[in-house]
């Protein structure tokens, strides 16, 4: 009886265990979903931008969110607005020189306030922006959400087994703070640029 | 001032359409009152991720440079009908 209990109890460990450990999530989507927009206030008509270039990878356990690691990639060409001038001067060297700055980075270094509601994780993630070459550490709010179960249904094939990871967080930057034209054409744009990311990442079983 | 000669009349007429075309353009656009735009986002919600993501797609909207470049070339238009017509009166 005694072995029996043992066992039951060793077995239930490993299975929770398996369930509760890291989880190392790819941002890369092949649906195209993932997306960055950017906003920033002019003259005439507030600017609007998108990204859809976006890879990386996150290391999330949800026994654990306040672990979290993990750093996201964006391709700066794929940021673009809808005037093509105003889109070929922001690739261009003045603004976010793209063929020199290939990426824009994000890469984790701390977590605190985390706050737990079913699969939803909300915390303060700090973490090392680069941008332009230029690098700053700060603060973002962000919410993770962990599906479980759910990469079959995105994409569209019940045999795959696995796990998604939504990340959605909302914060402003100044483009002066990553040499993007500093103190220059603040009457034709503004200096803060607010990024408004929405991702999922999976992680196959 | 009439138009004495027919370059004058051609040039006033030139003008009146180029302004009349360019100012069709951007009421059938949308009258949009900021820059071209050559696309737009039209924003979608995957349902399983409940991600709202934008898809641009591919699409004209007439800026106010369209209509100011248009209007201006119509006044050139105009003032060079005033200066034939001067020169041949």
């Amino acid at each position: 009886m005694n072995s029996l209990l043992r066992s039951s109890l060793l077995a239930t460990a490993l299975v929770s265990a398996a369930y509760a450990a890291p989880q190392s999530f790819d941002f890369k989507d092949p649906k195209g979903v993932n997306n960055v927009q950017f906003h920033l206030d002019a003259p005439l008509e507030s600017i609007t931008g998108t990204a859809t270039g976006i890879s990386g990878t996150v290391v999330f356990d949800t026994a654990a969110p306040e672990s979290v690691t993990g750093k996201i990639v964006l391709a700066t060409k794929s940021l673009t607005v809808g005037n093509p001038l105003m889109a070929e001067h922001l690739h261009s060297a003045n603004w976010l020189d793209v063929a020199k700055y290939p990426e824009i980075t994000f890469e984790a270094v701390k977590v605190a306030n985390v706050k737990t509601k079913g699969a939803q994780v909300t915390a303060d993630l700090t973490g090392n922006l680069t941008v332009k070459g230029v690098t700053k550490e700060l603060t973002v709010p962000v919410t993770f959400t962990h599906l479980a179960d759910k990469l079959g249904a995105r994409l569209g094939d019940a045999k795959l087994k696995g796990d998604l990871l939504v990340l959605r967080a909302t914060f402003e930057i100044n483009r002066s703070d990553f040499n993007i034209m500093p103190g220059q054409a603040t009457d034709k744009v503004a200096e803060n640029i607010v990024l408004t990311l929405a991702l999922a990442g999976a992680a196959q079983k | 001032m009439q138009p004495t000669n027919r370059l004058s009349l051609a040039l006033r007429l030139t003008a009146a359409t180029a302004l009349l075309a360019v100012l069709g353009l951007w009421v059938a656009t949308g009258a949009h009152l900021g820059w071209t735009q050559t696309s737009k986002v039209v924003v979608q919600h995957d349902e399983v991720t409940g991600i709202d993501f934008p898809v641009r797609e591919k699409t004209f909207v007439a800026g106010v440079e369209v209509l100011a470049v248009g209007a201006g070339f119509a006044a050139a238009l105009a003032a060079a009908s005033v200066f034939t017509n001067r020169r041949r009166a």
